[in-house]
């Protein structure tokens, strides 16, 4: 992979030249003593040393309510597939959410391919930024989610006067050839990068005592384990984890119809395995009615249900869910440690 | 043929009702699916012929109950609108109180000809098929179920909690400003209005299906609420419902 330099004093025109050039461009911004990602309107807003976002980049590409198509009532219906899309440059994307969003472009991609998705996903370019400054509740380093090697268009790590950037593809290179004064990289600020890299890892404060990989076993034979009761009692089903996780996918359709009660829409809204009724059918009939299977399903599809069908881990280590959770419950790295510990 | 609503008060403030009347062009518009035969707020004339009655307030006086039952007699849908017919709303905070003392507080010497009871939610009194919650009403929400019943759909309304559309508007938790919320147990369809506008959740919509209001009870205490801290923050609302007592 080929490195290039910008020096710190080059960066705000780089951006500048995109926001000014390119297409819109969303970046981590603050927010009332946190960070979220948003449109830039210019390059001081953009915080390339949070830790992490209220919500992840996801939203860009799986927009939280999404209009899938229109339709008319009448004795010859119409209908007509909605897909909007717009170039998009995601800039300041950490690895783990760059892993992310490789998972969701699988499982959008495979058996039934999501237009909605795929062609936003086609007009997006990803600027990442490696994680320097982790949130407390993160366990990238445990899942191999703490630094990226493919998903980006362009890769930057903070090394100081100057950022390294990596080109992940053409896209990637054509905008930095286009927009920002670079040089070459030396093997000592490539050295650099490297030790800002391993500084980084220290910085992680949880840490899963299992590899990921045994993770599908683990949960295989934890189905009946106490810990799903004893700790989803204090579970409030308020959709917290599911709503800020970056790999959660799953989504409700439903239909709107205007005031003349001919014209409409068909919309999908983000949904989740945590919500009371995201389960229940027709009949008043639930899969999962009560808290219990509702955080046992979660976690397994975090550790199991996700890796046996894409070969990727449904959960990437950022600790959002653990931050957002109030009753405490939500991080996958402490219910994989207790079962660890109940399997030995 | 056009379905017959009629709008019915109770106890309460009419905010609801006026959110309806605020909605003007849709209104209109859906003029064009129905009549509005009964609607004292807006309209002099008067029939009794509705189909579907939308009732706003709680029950606060013995002369309500027959009033209700009648209109839940002749309506084929009875819908609650607002916090105060679908949970007592705030008219339930004198319940806490002696009614006598109420009735002394509210009108002094003339108390002797008032009567009152403790305030309760419509469903307490009759069947309710629709709810549409909030102190006010949501517009939005408000025509969702309506065109639902004219379509013949059964209305969704959210029964998650505002913490869900809370995250969707990209707030900080109110728990992380260092204030405390009823958003946890809260039923969403706000768009958590008010903890975008920098306050919290105080429960205008009621609890959800199931709210775990135990571990609601801990997390405020967790912030630094006492107990009695946290009923008053029920009771706002929802001093009807057990959680409250």
């Amino acid at each position: 992979m080929e490195n290039k330099i910008i020096e710190k004093q080059n960066m705000a025109p780089f951006v500048d030249n995109l926001i000014n050039a390119e297409a819109e461009v969303i970046g981590p911004k603050r927010k009332d003593g946190k960070y979220a990602f948003d449109k830039l309107i210019e390059t001081g807003e953009l915080c390339l040393d949070y830790d992490t976002t209220l919500l992840p980049p996801k939203m860009y590409l799986f927009p939280p309510k999404e209009t899938l198509i229109k339709f008319e009532l009448g004795k010859e219906p119409k209908v007509e597939p909605v897909a909007e899309a717009k170039p998009l440059i995601l800039f300041g994307v950490h690895p783990y959410d760059i892993k992310a969003i490789e998972l969701l472009d699988v499982a959008f991609s495979t058996t039934n391919p999501d237009i909605n998705y795929l062609s936003k996903r086609e007009k997006a370019v990803i600027i990442g930024v490696d994680c320097l400054n982790p949130n407390p509740n993160a366990f990238c380093p445990s899942l191999g989610t703490a630094t990226a090697e493919t998903g980006f268009d362009l890769m930057l790590t903070d090394i100081g006067d100057s950022y390294v950037v990596a080109i992940g593809s053409s896209k990637g290179e054509q905008l930095l050839t286009k927009y920002a004064e670079t040089r070459e990289a030396s093997q000592a600020e490539l050295a650099q990068r490297n030790s800002e890299r391993q500084k980084a890892l220290a910085r992680y404060k949880v840490t899963l005592n299992i590899s990921p990989e045994e993770l599908p076993q683990l949960l295989g034979k934890s189905w009946d384990s106490p810990w799903w009761k004893e700790k989803s009692e204090k579970c409030l089903s308020c959709g917290s984890c599911i709503v800020v996780c970056p790999t959660c996918f799953c989504f409700d359709v439903q239909d709107d119809i205007a005031l003349n009660l001919k014209e409409g829409e068909r919309y999908r809204q983000w949904d989740g395995c945590m919500l009371a009724d995201f389960a229940a059918v027709a009949g008043e009939g639930n899969f999962r009615g009560d808290k219990e299977s509702r955080f046992r399903h979660r976690m397994y599809r975090k550790g199991k249900y996700i890796w046996e069908r894409y070969e990727k881990l449904g959960c990437v280590g950022c600790g959002r869910c653990a931050s957002a959770c109030l009753a405490e419950i939500a991080s996958p790295a402490e219910t994989f440690n207790k079962l660890k510990e109940e399997s030995k | 043929m056009k379905a017959k609503l009629g709008f019915f008060d109770f106890t309460g403030c009419e905010g609801c009702q006026l959110e309806v009347l605020n909605f003007e062009t849709e209104l209109v518009e859906l003029l064009n699916h129905v009549d509005i035969v009964n609607f004292r707020e807006a309209k002099t004339e008067r029939e009794d012929n509705y189909e579907i009655a939308f009732v706003e307030g709680s029950i606060t006086r013995e002369s309500e109950i027959p009033r209700l039952k009648k209109i839940r007699q002749q309506a084929k849908i009875v819908v609650a609108l607002g916090a105060c017919a679908c949970l007592g709303g705030v008219n339930c905070l004198k319940n806490f109180r002696p009614m006598e003392e109420n009735l002394r507080i509210v009108y002094g010497d003339a108390a002797r000809y008032y009567d009152t009871i403790p305030a309760r939610p419509i469903s307490s009194i009759v069947p309710v098929d629709y709810y549409v919650p909030g102190c006010p009403i949501d517009k939005k929400e408000f025509l969702k179920v309506t065109k639902a019943l004219l379509l013949g759909k059964r209305p969704e309304i959210p029964n998650y909690p505002v913490c869900v559309e809370c995250k969707l508007a990209g707030n900080v938790c109110t728990f992380d400003k260092g204030e405390t919320c009823l958003g946890p147990v809260t039923r969403a369809g706000c768009n958590a209005i008010c903890i975008s506008n920098g306050r919290h959740c105080w429960g205008c919509r009621g609890p959800v299906d199931d709210p775990n209001t135990n571990s609601e009870k801990e997390i405020l205490q967790k912030h630094g609420l006492t107990v009695e801290d946290i009923l008053n923050q029920f009771r706002i609302f929802n001093g009807y419902l057990e959680v409250s007592k």
